[in-house]
C-alpha cells in the first residue's frame, strides 16, 4: 500500500464521517456571507451618524434610534403598509375561496381554466403593475372608458394621482395578481376534505352553512394559516407594485415602509438612520413571524 | 360536493358553473390579454380613442424596435443572472438539504434560522448588503448580483428540497451503503435520481423568483447591468410613447416563465406554497 | 322501518356499465348482505339507494315512497361508512347529535336520544371525547351511533368492518347482529367478506359484474349454490372443483374421474344430463371429506385412495391437501384425524353432498 493510496484513502473516510457538515458548510458560509455579516455591519453603523454629507464613524449611542420614534413619515409608511395588507389579504382570502369552489367539482377543461388563471401570479410584480397602469390610463386605458360606458359620460379618472382612487388602483392591483394563489392553494386543501365526512353531513341533512363552517373550514385550517402567513409577509414588503403604479405618490399617501426605506437609504443616503429603520423592521418581523410559527407548531 | 338531484339539475349547474367560470377568466385575463394586445398595435391604434380592441394585425414591429435598439440584451442578462444563480441555489441548497434531511443536522434552530431567512423583506437585506458590495467593489456587476440570488434562494431552496428528499424512501439509500456505496456516490446514485421531479421544480421556482426580482436589481446594479424588470421601469415616467416598449418588454420578459410554469404545473401548488399543501 | 323495492336498476360510468338491471325487494325490517367480489357492485348499488350515485335507469321505493331522483337527504336514510367519516373538530357526543341539530330537534330530545344511543352501544364514557382520541372499534361505534339516532326507517353499512383486526371486527359483528335484533330496523350491509355475509345475513344478495348472481337465505346459497361461482364463492376453504366426466346410463348416474375411478352417485342425488357422456366439474366441500376408516361407509359415501401431501394443523381444525382424480384438493378433518395416520389414505367423499356444475355454463345441474 503506497502512502497515496492510503492518503485517498484516508480523505475518504473523513469526508464520509464529516459528509453531513461537508453538505451544509457551502450554503451556510454563503448565507452567512450575505444574510448575516451585512446584517451585524449594519446594526454597527445604526450606531454612528453616516450620512451623505458625514462620513463620521464614531459611536453615537441611541442617536438614530430615538429619531426612530419621531419621525411621523415613518410611522406613516407602517400605517400604510398595515392598511394595504388588512384590506388585501382577507379579500384574496375571500375571493380565492370562490373560485376555488367554483372549480372544485370535476368539469371538462378545468385544467386549461386553472393554467390561465395561474398567469396572474407568475407575472413579475412591475409587469403586473405597467399592466394596470395601462389599464388605469386616463385617456386610453379600458378602465376609464368601460366607466365612462357606464356611467354615460366619459370620466376623467387619474387612478394613480388622485388620493382618493390611488389606494383603491394599488388594492386591485394587487388583489388580481396574487387572488390566484390563494385559488391553487385553497383549491387543493378543499380537494382534500374527506368525502366521506361531506356525504355523511349531507344523509344528516345538514345545510350548507353548517357543513362549511364545521367540517370545511376547520379541514382546511392549516393551508389557510400557511397562506396568511406567506401572503401576509409578501404584502409587508410589497414594494414593486407600488413603484410601478404611484413611486409612493401622491407626496408620500402611498409610501409603506419598504419604499420609506428605499428613499432614505438611497435617496437620501442616510446611511446610519436607514440602518436603525431596517433594524426596527426585521425586529418586529421576527417578534411576529416567531409567534406565528409557535401558534402553528401548536396548531400542528 | 353536490348532490342535484336529477340528471337534469346536475346538466344545469354544470353549465351554470362553466358561464361563470368562463366570464370570470375573461375578466381576470383581460387585462394581460389588453397588454399583449398593445404590443402588436400600432402607434395610432394604441392612442385610438374610443379604445382599438382587437389589434388590426399582427405587427412585429414593437418587439423588432426592441431587438434593434439593444433593449432586449436586458432579457439575455436576466436570463444568465437568474440561471446561474438558479443552478448555484440549487446545487448548495440541494446538498444542505440532504444533510438536513437524514442527519438532522443543526436540528430544528437550523431549519428555522434558514426558513426565517426567506421570510426576511428584502429592502432590509439590500440595505447592509449594498454598503458590503460598495465595499467589495460589487455593485453593478453580474457576480454581485448572482452572488445575492444565490443566496436569497438558498433557503427556499433547502426548505423545498428537504421536504422531497424526505418524501424519499430511506431504504433505497440504506440498501447503496449496505452494498458499499460511500455517502457522497448514495446521493448522487440513488437520492438524485429519486428527486428530479422535485429538483425540477425547485429549479423553475428559484428561477421564476430570481427571472421576475425587481428591487435587488434596483439597488444593486447601474448602467453596465441591467435586468428586464429595472429596463421596464425606465419606460415608465408619464410618456405615453413608451407604451409599446412597456407591453412588448413585458410579454418578451413573461415568456420564459410562462413557459416553464405551464410545463411543470403539477408541482405548481407545492411550489408555491413553499411545500405546505402537497396539493 | 320500511320494504325497499328496487326495479330494473342501471347505472353506467362513462363506458362501464356497472349495473345491470337490478331487481330487488328488501322486506320490512330485513337484514340483506349485499356480497360479491371487488368490482361486482355491491357498493355501488348500496350509495345509489343512498342517492350518493347518480343511476342511470331504474326507480328506487322507500317505504312506499319513490325516492328516485330526491337528494340524499330527503330520503331519510342512515349510513354508516367503512371509514366511519367522524368529524374529527366535534366530541362525540357533537357527532352523534349532528344530524339532529341540522334538522332543528330540541336539544332535550338530542339528549335523550344521544344518551339511550350511547348506552346502547356502552360507549357513554366516550361522550365528551374526540375521534382522534379513540380506537377504531369506538370509533366504529360512534358512526353507528349517529345513525340509530335518527331514527331512520333504513340503515346502510358500507364495509364497516373493513378497517378493524380481526379479532375487533368479530366482536363489532356481534354488535351489529344485537343491534338489529333490538331495533328491527330494515338494514342493507355491504361486504367482501363471506364469513360476515353468512353470520349477519336474514338473506344475502351475492353480486357479480354488475348483476345478481344469486339471492337467498345464507344457508341455501351454501347448500344450493344455483352456478359454480356461488359455489366457490362462499365456503372457507373454498370448494374443491375435480374435472370430471358425467356418465348417464339409464337411471345410473356416474362420475368418470380424470384418473379413472368411477363414483357413483346415490339416487337420491338428482341431475338431470342430456347426453349421456357429460363434461362436468365434481364441486366437493372440505367438509364432505373425511378420512375412511375400516368400518363401513354410509349409502352416498364412496372410498377414494389418495395420498395426503400436506398438513395443516390449526388447532382446531386439520387442512390437509391430497389428490382426487389428479386435481389437488383441500380437506377439512377434525383436529386428531390425521395423528398416526399414513400419508397414504382414503378418502371418505360424501356424495350426497357433493355439487355438479357445467363448465359451459356454470350452472349446478
Amino acid at each position: 500500500m503506497t502512502t497515496a493510496t492510503s492518503l485517498s484513502h484516508r480523505l475518504s473516510l473523513f469526508s464520509d464521517r464529516h459528509f453531513k457538515y461537508l453538505m451544509v458548510a457551502p450554503a451556510i458560509f454563503i448565507l452567512l456571507l450575505i444574510g448575516v455579516f451585512p446584517l451585524v455591519y449594519s446594526f454597527v453603523v445604526s450606531f454612528q451618524n453616516l450620512t451623505m454629507s458625514d462620513a463620521n464613524t464614531s459611536f453615537q449611542g441611541l442617536l438614530n434610534y430615538r429619531q426612530l420614534f419621531k419621525d411621523t413619515r415613518l410611522w406613516w409608511a407602517l400605517a400604510h403598509t398595515a392598511l394595504i395588507t388588512a384590506i388585501a389579504l382577507p379579500l384574496e382570502l375571500v375571493f380565492g375561496f370562490l373560485l376555488a369552489q367554483l372549480f372544485l367539482e370535476r368539469m371538462p377543461g378545468r385544467q386549461v381554466y386553472v393554467a390561465l388563471l395561474v398567469l396572474p401570479t407568475i407575472l413579475s410584480p412591475i409587469v403586473a403593475g405597467a399592466t394596470w397602469r395601462l389599464m388605469f390610463d386616463v385617456r386610453f386605458g379600458p378602465v376609464g372608458q368601460i366607466v365612462g360606458f357606464l356611467a354615460g359620460s366619459p370620466v376623467n379618472l387619474l387612478w394613480t394621482v388622485n388620493p382618493n382612487l390611488v389606494y383603491p388602483a394599488i388594492l386591485i392591483c394587487e388583489v388580481w395578481q396574487w387572488t390566484p394563489f390563494m385559488f391553487l392553494l385553497l383549491l387543493a386543501a378543499l380537494s382534500n376534505v374527506d368525502a366521506s365526512q361531506l356525504e355523511a353531513a349531507e344523509l344528516d341533512g345538514a345545510s350548507y352553512g353548517r357543513v362549511l363552517r364545521q367540517i370545511i373550514i376547520p379541514a382546511i385550517k392549516p393551508v389557510i394559516a400557511i397562506a396568511v402567513l406567506i401572503r401576509g409577509l409578501d404584502l409587508f414588503r410589497v414594494f414593486d407594485i407600488i413603484w410601478a403604479l404611484t413611486q409612493g405618490g401622491p407626496g408620500t399617501m402611498t409610501e409603506t415602509i419598504s419604499l420609506y426605506t428605499y428613499v432614505i437609504g438611497f435617496v437620501q443616503f442616510d446611511t446610519s438612520y436607514t440602518a436603525a429603520v431596517a433594524f426596527l423592521v426585521v425586529l418586529l418581523l421576527t417578534v411576529v413571524v416567531t409567534w406565528v410559527l409557535r401558534r402553528m407548531e401548536l396548531v400542528r | 360536493m353536490s348532490f342535484a338531484a336529477t340528471p337534469r339539475q346536475r346538466r344545469i349547474r354544470l353549465t351554470l358553473r362553466y358561464a361563470v367560470a368562463a366570464i370570470v377568466t375573461v375578466l381576470f385575463l383581460f387585462p394581460v390579454y389588453w397588454l399583449f394586445a398593445i404590443s402588436f398595435k400600432t402607434p395610432d391604434e394604441i392612442f385610438a380613442v374610443p379604445p382599438v380592441w382587437v389589434p388590426g394585425e399582427l405587427r412585429l414591429d414593437n418587439y423588432l424596435a426592441l431587438f434593434k435598439e439593444g433593449d432586449a440584451a436586458t432579457i439575455w442578462n436576466s436570463l444568465v443572472i437568474a440561471g446561474t444563480s438558479s443552478a448555484l441555489a440549487m446545487a448548495l441548497g440541494t446538498f444542505c438539504a440532504y444533510s438536513l434531511a437524514r442527519f438532522n443536522t443543526g436540528g430544528e434552530n437550523l431549519a428555522m434560522w434558514i426558513i426565517s431567512q426567506r421570510m426576511m423583506p428584502p429592502i432590509v437585506i439590500v440595505f447592509p448588503v449594498f454598503l458590503a458590495f460598495v465595499y467589495a467593489g460589487m455593485v453593478d456587476t453580474f457576480h454581485g448580483l448572482i452572488l445575492l440570488y444565490t443566496a436569497f434562494n438558498l433557503p427556499y431552496v433547502i426548505w423545498m428540497m428537504r421536504g422531497y428528499i424526505a418524501d424519499i424512501p430511506l431504504e433505497l439509500e440504506e440498501s447503496a451503503l449496505v452494498d458499499g456505496c460511500t455517502r457522497w456516490q448514495t446521493f448522487w446514485k440513488v437520492v438524485f435520481p429519486m428527486a428530479r421531479s422535485g429538483l425540477m421544480a425547485t429549479a423553475v421556482f428559484t428561477f421564476v423568483f430570481a427571472w421576475n426580482d425587481f428591487i435587488f436589481a434596483l439597488i444593486l446594479t447601474r448602467t453596465e447591468v441591467i435586468t428586464f424588470p429595472v429596463q421596464l421601469t425606465h419606460y415608465m415616467g408619464g410618456q405615453s410613447q413608451f407604451w409599446s416598449k412597456i407591453s412588448a418588454m413585458s410579454v418578451l420578459g413573461t415568456l420564459p416563465v410562462f413557459i416553464a410554469v405551464t410545463l411543470l404545473q403539477r408541482y405548481l401548488v407545492r411550489g408555491i406554497s413553499l411545500g405546505a399543501v402537497k396539493g | 322501518m320500511a320494504e325497499v323495492r328496487i326495479k330494473d336498476l342501471h347505472k353506467h360510468y362513462g363506458h362501464t356499465h356497472a349495473l345491470k338491471g337490478i331487481d330487488l325487494t328488501v322486506g320490512d325490517g330485513e337484514f340483506v348482505v349485499f356480497v360479491g367480489p371487488s368490482g361486482c357492485g355491491k357498493s355501488t348499488l348500496l350509495r345509489s339507494i343512498a342517492g350518493l350515485e347518480e343511476i342511470s335507469r331504474g326507480d328506487i321505493e322507500i317505504g312506499g315512497r319513490v325516492v328516485t331522483g330526491l337528494r340524499p337527504r330527503d330520503r331519510d336514510i342512515a349510513m354508516v361508512f367503512q371509514n366511519y367519516a367522524l368529524y374529527p373538530h366535534l366530541t362525540v357526543y357533537d357527532n352523534i347529535a349532528f344530524g339532529l341539530r341540522a334538522r332543528k330537534v330540541a336539544e332535550p330530545e338530542i339528549s335523550r336520544r344521544v344518551d339511550a344511543a350511547a348506552e346502547m352501544l356502552g360507549i357513554t364514557t366516550l361522550l365528551s371525547r374526540l375521534p382522534r382520541q379513540l380506537s377504531g372499534g369506538q370509533r366504529q361505534r360512534v358512526a353507528i351511533g349517529r345513525a340509530i339516532v335518527r331514527q331512520a326507517p333504513l340503515f346502510l353499512f358500507d364495509e364497516p368492518l373493513s378497517n378493524l383486526d380481526a379479532k375487533l371486527r368479530d366482536e363489532m359483528r356481534n354488535e351489529i347482529k344485537r343491534l338489529h335484533k333490538e331495533i328491527s330496523t330494515t338494514m342493507i350491509y355491504v361486504t367482501h367478506d363471506q364469513v360476515e355475509a353468512m353470520t349477519l345475513a336474514d338473506r344475502i344478495v351475492l353480486l357479480r359484474d354488475g348483476r345478481i348472481e344469486q339471492q337467498g337465505a345464507p344457508l341455501d346459497l351454501f347448500e344450493r349454490p344455483a352456478t359454480g361461482f356461488v359455489a366457490g364463492f362462499l365456503g372457507s376453504p373454498s370448494i374443491n372443483l375435480v374435472p370430471a366426466k358425467l356418465l348417464s346410463r339409464g337411471a345410473v348416474r356416474t362420475v368418470l374421474l380424470e384418473t379413472g375411478e368411477q363414483l357413483e352417485l346415490p339416487p337420491t342425488h338428482r341431475v338431470e344430463a342430456a347426453e349421456p357422456e357429460k363434461p362436468v366439474l365434481l364441486g366437493l366441500r372440505p367438509q364432505h371429506l373425511a378420512v375412511a376408516g375400516a368400518a363401513a361407509l354410509p349409502p352416498g359415501v364412496v372410498r377414494v385412495p389418495t395420498r395426503a401431501e400436506l398438513i395443516q394443523p390449526t388447532g382446531t381444525r386439520t387442512f390437509v391437501t391430497a389428490r382426487i382424480g389428479g386435481t389437488e384438493v383441500t380437506a377439512e378433518f377434525g383436529a386428531h384425524e390425521m395423528q398416526g395416520q399414513d400419508a397414504a389414505l382414503e378418502f371418505a367423499v360424501d356424495l350426497n353432498r357433493c355439487l355438479l356444475i357445467d363448465p359451459a355454463t356454470d350452472k349446478v345441474l
